[in-house]
């Protein structure tokens, strides 16, 4: 790859034309919040680098991932890559996991050390990211932990997203939800009495968010996977306290503890559903050391109505897993779109081996680990369909779908709480719908599907090389 | 100062800016919100902070725990 951290890719997207600066100085509130919710509604999604925040030392990264351009140039991949390449090339790059961190010294992240009269803010231009947050949050960090039980076992750390709120100079509220692998470090510590070391890791090489929010299984490091999908090691370094592996390059580390068997109010926060999620008593961290790189970028981002840019990251290392699942068991499977709402909705693409099978696929979805509480609304089509395009999923729908024999409800089955439409939260009725054409034993109409005229390939390439020389004029 | 959220008397400043003196953040001691001197009226004010998200300071204890706290281990000797 040609980048190496942060810095180094927010190069790269400043040489494709895919990074804006804004020069003038602005204010915390609401200006980053806004410029947050433009960038990803602009049509190459640019990143943006906001140089002079008021009252702050720092420059702010927002829109790091809030595009298909930003997501195709962290693969590696040409910016205009389209979507579904990008989810083979990711399919691809999958399979040389693990390739395994190296451990440096003198990393950059440790070039400034600060272990007395912590404050926060000034090292970083925090903000309100939604108007009636609780309060300001930091939404894009990646967090270390490793297994109280078993510590020295590299693969059961983590390296996860959770929000984090915070709440005083060297104090922040964290939300880990009991299904995901921090909570599982965190019942170890809290029924010990033990408080738990945690790494708040900021502005990282993309790949790391990438897989911080990728759903991975609990014996799996994070950073193994982000070394297969740069094709080389990522650098590591030690935490100053509590032995943890932290990305040598990150931007900040905020290192602190968890402490145990205490919960104070958090909330409520803007969600990826569009709406706000409320507040609840959830743990609180005090941090005891910062390290940053020297002019260190803060980068946030802005979450809200769809799209925003964690929907773009959210998009195809949802689908993965998924499509990876069902694939051992159902090889007919060619691609799994789970990027709407976080994989709430899904559209698999697979060839039909017999009459019925669409309804199958999509009954083994709905009982792999994401599926089973996460997807509501499950459409099946043919292998032909890109499920990324809308445009023929939309064809698949208006003409495959026979209403009294395709489409099926699972009333009271496992929901997502932070769904609003699940009710009671956490329980919503699953909805299936199989637009694949009938295969027997099952009956349809004869329908022949038109065919593309022959030359088209030599029109195409004929029309572009036309207009490109028009361009150039 | 009162919070605007749940109309606490429980404030404190919890910084100031690191430069050219440009805001403080003040920070609620009962219900945790935070909010900046320069932030809107709808923000700082106890009257015009939207009702939707006002907060009753004697339910606080009773909102749900996420994640739930375990029993302890007891240690063996
Ligand atoms: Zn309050």
């Amino acid at each position: 790859m040609s980048y190496r951290d942060l810095r180094e890719f927010l190069e790269v997207l400043e040489k494709e034309n895919q990074l804006i600066r804004v020069k003038d100085e602005v204010m915390p509130e609401p200006d980053l919040s806004a410029i947050g919710r433009s960038a990803p509604d602009m049509e190459n999604g640019p990143a943006v680098i906001v140089e002079k925040v008021k009252g702050y030392k720092n420059s702010v990264a927002l829109n790091v991932h809030g595009s298909w351009q930003n997501h195709a140039l962290m693969l590696g991949l040409p910016k205009d890559t389209p979507v579904k390449d990008q989810f083979f090339e990711l399919d691809k790059k999958w399979s040389d996991y693990p390739i395994k961190p190296v451990w440096v010294e003198n990393a950059p992240v440790k070039e400034v050390k600060i272990t007395t009269d912590i404050n926060l803010f000034d090292v970083l231009p925090l903000f309100r990211v939604n108007k009636y947050d609780g309060g300001f949050y930091i939404s894009k960090a990646l967090i270390v932990s490793k297994d109280p039980e078993d510590p020295d076992n590299f693969e059961k750390q983590n390296a996860g997203t959770y929000r984090i709120q915070v709440k005083g100079k060297d104090l922040v509220g964290i939300q880990p939800l009991p299904f995901h692998d921090i909570a599982v470090h965190l019942r170890k510590a809290e029924e010990r009495n033990e408080p738990l070391p945690i790494a708040i890791c900021l502005g990282n090489d993309p790949v790391l968010n990438f897989m911080s929010s990728t759903p991975i299984e609990y014996v799996q490091s994070e950073y193994d996977f982000a070394g297969a999908l740069k094709g080389e090691p990522i650098e590591l370094t030690k935490s100053e306290q509590g032995n943890l592996d932290i990305p040598a390059r990150s931007e900040v580390i905020l290192e602190g503890y968890i402490m145990p068997r205490e919960r104070r109010i958090e909330g409520p926060f803007g969600e990826f559903p569009g709406s706000y999620s409320g507040a609840r008593l959830q743990p609180e961290v005090k941090i005891h050391t910062i390290t940053h790189r020297i002019n260190p970028i803060f980068e946030n981002l802005y979450l809200g109505m769809p799209w925003t840019e964690i929907d773009y990251l959210m998009a195809l290392n949802t689908s993965l897993p998924l499509f990876r699942q069902l694939k051992r068991d159902f090889p007919e499977v060619v691609a799994v779109n789970a990027m709407y709402t976080h994989g709430i909705g899904v559209i698999i693409s697979t060839k039909s081996r017999f009459g019925g099978y669409g309804k199958s696929v999509a009954m083994r979805l709905l009982s792999t680990p994401h599926g089973m509480p996460y997807s509501k609304i499950v459409i099946v089509v043919d292998e032909f369909v890109d499920p990324f395009n809308l445009e023929q999923v939309m064809w698949a729908l208006t003409t495959r779908v026979r209403p009294d024999k395709d489409v099926v409800l699972i009333p009271n089955a496992p929901g997502m709480p932070l769904d609003p439409s699940s009710e009671p939260a956490g329980m919503h009725t699953k909805l299936i719908i199989d637009a694949t054409t009938p295969v027997a034993p099952d009956k349809a109409r004869d329908t022949e599907l038109l065919d593309v005229p022959d030359k088209v390939d030599y029109w195409m390439n004929y029309l572009r090389n036309t207009m490109r020389k028009e361009g150039d004029k | 100062m009162i919070c605007p959220r749940c109309d606490s008397k429980n404030v404190d400043l919890l910084t100031k800016a690191p430069v050219d003196d440009a805001w403080e953040v003040y920070i609620c001691e009962t219900c945790c919100f935070s909010w900046r001197s320069t932030e809107s009226d709808d923000i700082k004010d106890p009257e015009k902070y939207d009702k939707r998200f006002k907060i009753d300071s004697s339910k606080i204890s009773s909102l749900d725990k996420i994640p739930p706290i375990p029993e302890l281990i007891k240690k063996k000797d």
